[in-house]
């Protein structure tokens, strides 16, 4: 059984409106039951093989197509999107945004709704998925409650649902934390064994490396090159960073203990005391709870001894000038621990402490700035020099083209945020955070979805950060950034402090 | 307990039209007060007892504010404001606690199977499945949105009502129209639209407790039109 | 060899249907908002004819550029209508909300969707369904007054009410509806231009 079920006829693609090919004259099979990987530096044409696959191109993103593709047997530029359903499934990258329900079962069977499957038969196969997949305390939840390595497992199960024979999955682990994507490689072994045909876009490698029987780099529009699973998975470091790839093999940071640098089976707590009061920054009593009493008038301060604790540091040292990276579950606080120290919880009421000076309440937002995850919702106005000027106190557009300057943006002075990369608008973010001087700096996740030589620039700007005197806290599921930047690791576990090491 | 969509969609219909007309006698007000209260019960048997006890609580309040201090001529500002306020908490409270009931216990699914079977158009099925989808993803990205502007000390937009306005809408559309951008592709890909009839796994079916509580509202509009403008 | 995409037919597709969901929720939530400050003075209520169409108009003014096909904006006014009901907000409005709809979505088509006059003057008469807001006080006046009496409103603010709101003044609330859906036109078109084209997503 080696027909191709995925052909790629000297296709060239471009967007309405855009110079630039975004993929040129490429050609490219698959066949029946492989597994691909398509890797390479982001922008360098993954993401369009996959939408030209499962026919968002043409029929949803309009542009010039050239060449053909075929699809199991169909001729994608003339078959309607919906005919494609049962055949093609797609796992997109941002599980916020993929669903269409509100209510995990109804997004299980939202897709063979659609294709018109009788009711019977939809039940039945909403009951196999469950039962393969093991998400059967998913059910009956809402989707805007669930972590995002769960909404990512509904995602999975909605595709699924369909039996389509092709998978394609477009970077699926960007906003997954190591034990989800240890799942949805679990996932994507198990569709492998059912006989489908897989294509995966990714830039993290690790939990791919013994899953695929090809590999294909791209590299702007074309394909570069080809390796079959095996000759893949035994690259040598020197060649994955010759190719500027993500690594194949990262240490577990979220084993408890040391990752193999000392000899103490894992009972290495660093005192917590460890980095210099004096020199260092200080957090006091940080308490904070989603589920709270509900009293009508008067809200309680938390302490140490409530109960059902989100979030319970009673003291911690921050050494200063520091990149410390966060680490920790999805969802045992990493983002509540960011949130309250920059002062955005109200009910924590934590204290700060600096050079001698304690910082409160609304003062914290003045002493911390955090960069989001989404960078988005961080940039309100429509150029970037105004956007760093309103971070100042007095205009002064010297220092924030010098800000722009050390950041490597100054190019990009009067273009609209909006209009910059990713990687682009995060410095935009950085730069506004800087000419608030901010002391302390807070990143949530900021190489979620970057290939690696962003990522890499990413983690020597945490570290100039830090030269310049800043402090750096660094919330991270990537292992890779953490080897790149971080001088020291921070672990919370279920809101508490479970350990703080020197990397 | 399973209520019909159609049979939620009935009662709104029917509270709306009631309230739209005055009480003007105890009676008439019994009658919208047990109307009220049918919802709140239904709350409860959906286990949603935060909201249930406070919209009760809240329903109660204004109701004993509203009979113990009103007459037209009260005078001085305090009571002006209070039972300004309860009247209209008693007036807009028994919609809103059947809509709430009926928003927060419809699973879209449900929703655009009874849509299809009152044979409206699948645009308006799928926009309004949007619109329900839509609104906690409005109030996350606000949350966040908000968070920021606190970040950097501009959530009064420096006093200014326009720039108030821009920095709350602006990155909010730009999040929404990338969002909507994404849920189409994610949706389409998954056969939304299709020229196929759409099914559904749940079942529409007016049960007993359907027929009982349309009856119920059937006869409590009755009552309350008869007694108004009849006897 | 296939470049001519499937762009065939001026059949409103899910994508559209999704965009109109994803702005109608916007322009609620903005209703909903604005609605909130009219519990603070009956005046206010009264101002919604201006501060609706004017802060509306941002969303409204970046649908636009979105609408190619005639639907998408009569659905709207559905779907508005449809919100309101289920709200609590009665559905004596219903007509009124549909009918701008459906007039505005003719009036942008007559400029093929591009024309921004025809744009104007389509927000402008889309507009008009924000008085439906008032039609249970004007409608049924005399009975709601009694109701609102009755329910607990203070004369003073009954009064305000329908010294703000009553059959004379319905007239000129659409007017003013109108009105500031065109000055809101203006800017909702300078906030797109300046963001949203600047951005180049549009």
């Amino acid at each position: 059984m080696s027909e191709n079920v995925i052909e790629l006829e000297h296709v060239s693609f471009k967007y309405k409106g855009s110079e630039e090919g975004l993929l040129n004259d490429t050609s490219l099979t698959v066949t029946n039951g492989e597994a691909l990987l398509l890797t390479g530096a982001s922008g360098s044409g993954k993401t369009t093989i996959l939408r030209l696959i499962n026919g968002l191109i043409p029929h949803y993103y309009q542009g010039d197509v050239e060449g053909k593709v075929t699809v199991a047997g169909r001729e994608i530029a003339k078959t309607e999107l919906y005919e494609l359903a049962g055949v093609v499934g797609t796992v997109f990258q941002n599980p916020r945004s993929q669903f269409f329900s509100i209510d995990t079962d109804g997004e299980i069977v939202f897709g063979p709704e659609n294709i018109g499957l009788d009711p019977k038969e939809i039940q039945k196969r909403k009951e196999d998925v469950v039962e393969e997949m093991h998400i059967g305390k998913l059910l009956g939840r809402s989707l805007f409650e669930l972590s995002g390595g769960e909404k990512q497992s509904i995602a999975c199960a909605s595709v699924s649902a369909l039996l389509p024979e092709i998978i394609l999955l477009d970077e699926p682990s960007s906003n997954l934390d190591q034990g989800a994507i240890a799942k949805l490689a679990e996932q994507i072994r198990m569709w492998k064994e059912e006989g489908k045909t897989i294509v995966i876009s990714e830039h993290r490698l690790w939990y791919l490396k013994n899953l695929v029987d090809r590999v294909i780099y791209m590299d702007h529009g074309h394909i570069a090159h080809e390796w079959c699973g095996e000759e893949f998975a035994d690259f040598t470091p020197d060649q994955i960073e010759y190719l500027k790839l993500r690594p194949l093999n990262v240490p577990d940071i979220l084993s408890p203990g040391c990752g193999g640098d000392c000899d103490c089976n894992g009972s290495c707590k660093v005192d917590l005391s460890t980095p210099d009061p004096a020199g260092g920054i200080t957090l006091k009593k940080f308490y904070f709870s989603y589920h709270r009493n509900p009293y009508l008038f008067w809200k309680k301060s938390f302490s140490e001894d409530d109960s059902n604790l989100s979030l319970c540091i009673p003291r911690l040292v921050l050494p200063k000038g520091a990149v410390i990276g966060v680490i920790g579950k999805n969802g045992t606080g990493k983002s509540t621990f960011l949130k309250c120290v920059c002062g955005l919880e109200k009910d924590c009421r934590g204290i700060i402490e600096c050079d001698g000076i304690e910082y409160r309440g609304r003062k914290r937002l003045a002493f911390s700035y955090m960069v989001m995850q989404d960078v988005n919702h961080q940039l309100f106005t429509d150029s970037v020099e105004s956007e760093v000027l309103l971070s100042m106190k007095e205009d002064d557009k010297e220092r924030c083209d010098k800000i722009l300057d050390s950041l490597g943006i100054l190019e990009f002075k009067d273009k609209h945020p909006m209009a910059l990369s990713g990687g682009q608008k995060q410095r935009v973010a950085i730069a506004s955070a800087m000419a608030a001087d901010a002391k302390l700096m807070l990143f949530d996740e900021p190489t979620s979805g970057l290939d690696y030589s962003h990522m890499e620039k990413v983690g020597q700007l945490l570290k100039n950060l830090a030269s310049s005197g800043n402090t750096v806290l660094v919330a991270t599921h990537d292992p890779e950034l953490i080897e790149l930047c971080c001088d020291y690791v921070l672990c919370i576990e279920n809101g508490k402090l479970g350990y703080m090491k020197r990397v | 307990m399973k209520l019909d969509p159609r049979t939620k969609l009935y009662m709104i219909l029917i509270v709306s039209a009631v309230v739209m007309m005055s009480a003007t006698t105890p009676f008439l007000w019994a009658v919208r007060i047990i109307m009220t209260l049918i919802p709140i019960i239904l709350l409860v048997i959906e286990k949603k007892y935060t909201s249930a006890f406070g919209f009760t609580f809240l329903y109660t309040a204004a109701l004993v504010m509203t009979f113990c201090f009103l007459s037209e001529s009260s005078s001085s500002f305090f009571k002006t404001f209070v039972t300004g306020y309860s009247g209209i908490v008693v007036q807009f409270m028994p919609c809103l606690i059947t809509a709430w009931y009926v928003v927060r216990t419809t699973k879209i699914d449900e929703f655009m199977s009874a849509m299809q079977k009152m044979h409206v158009p699948d645009g308006i099925a799928i926009s309004l499945a949007v619109v329900m989808r839509f609104f906690p993803t409005i109030k996350e990205e606000y949350s966040a949105i908000s968070d920021a502007m606190k970040m950097r000390g501009i959530a009064l937009g420096g006093g200014n009502a326009g720039k108030m306005i821009e920095y709350r809408m602006i990155p909010l559309l730009f999040s929404c129209v990338n969002i909507g951008d994404e849920l189409s592709a994610a949706a389409i890909t998954r056969g939304l639209g299709g020229k196929v009839k759409r099914t559904s796994v749940e079942e529409l079916k007016l049960r007993v407790s359907d027929w009982l509580l349309i009856t119920a509202f059937t006869a409590a509009a009755v009552v309350f039109v008869l007694f108004k403008y009849f006897l | 060899m296939s470049s001519e995409t499937v762009t065939n037919n001026n059949k409103l597709k899910a994508k559209d249907f999704i965009t109109v969901g994803i702005f109608t929720a916007i322009i609620f939530v903005v209703e909903f908002a604005c609605g909130m400050l009219g519990y603070i003075h009956p005046f206010i209520v009264a101002s919604y004819v201006i501060m609706i169409p004017l802060v509306g108009a941002i969303p409204m003014m970046l649908f636009y550029t979105k609408v190619q096909k005639f639907g998408m904006i009569t659905i709207m006014s559905v779907l508005i209508a449809i919100i309101m009901f289920v709200t609590g907000m009665g559905f004596l409005g219903a007509p009124l909300i549909i009918l701008a709809g459906v007039v505005a979505d003719l009036i942008a088509k007559s400029g093929k969707y591009k024309s921004f006059k025809k744009t104007m003057f389509s927000y402008g008469v889309f507009c008009l369904w924000i008085c439906a807001n008032y039609f249970p006080v004007v409608i049924t006046a005399e009975d709601y007054r009694k109701n609102l009496a009755d329910g607990g409103y203070s004369a003073e603010y009954c009064n305000n009410l329908f010294l703000a709101i009553n059959y004379k003044t319905i007239g000129i609330l659409l007017v003013l509806c109108f009105v500031f859906g065109l000055i809101g036109a203006v800017i909702g078109k300078a906030v797109v231009k300046k963001h949203f084209e600047k951005a180049g997503i549009v």
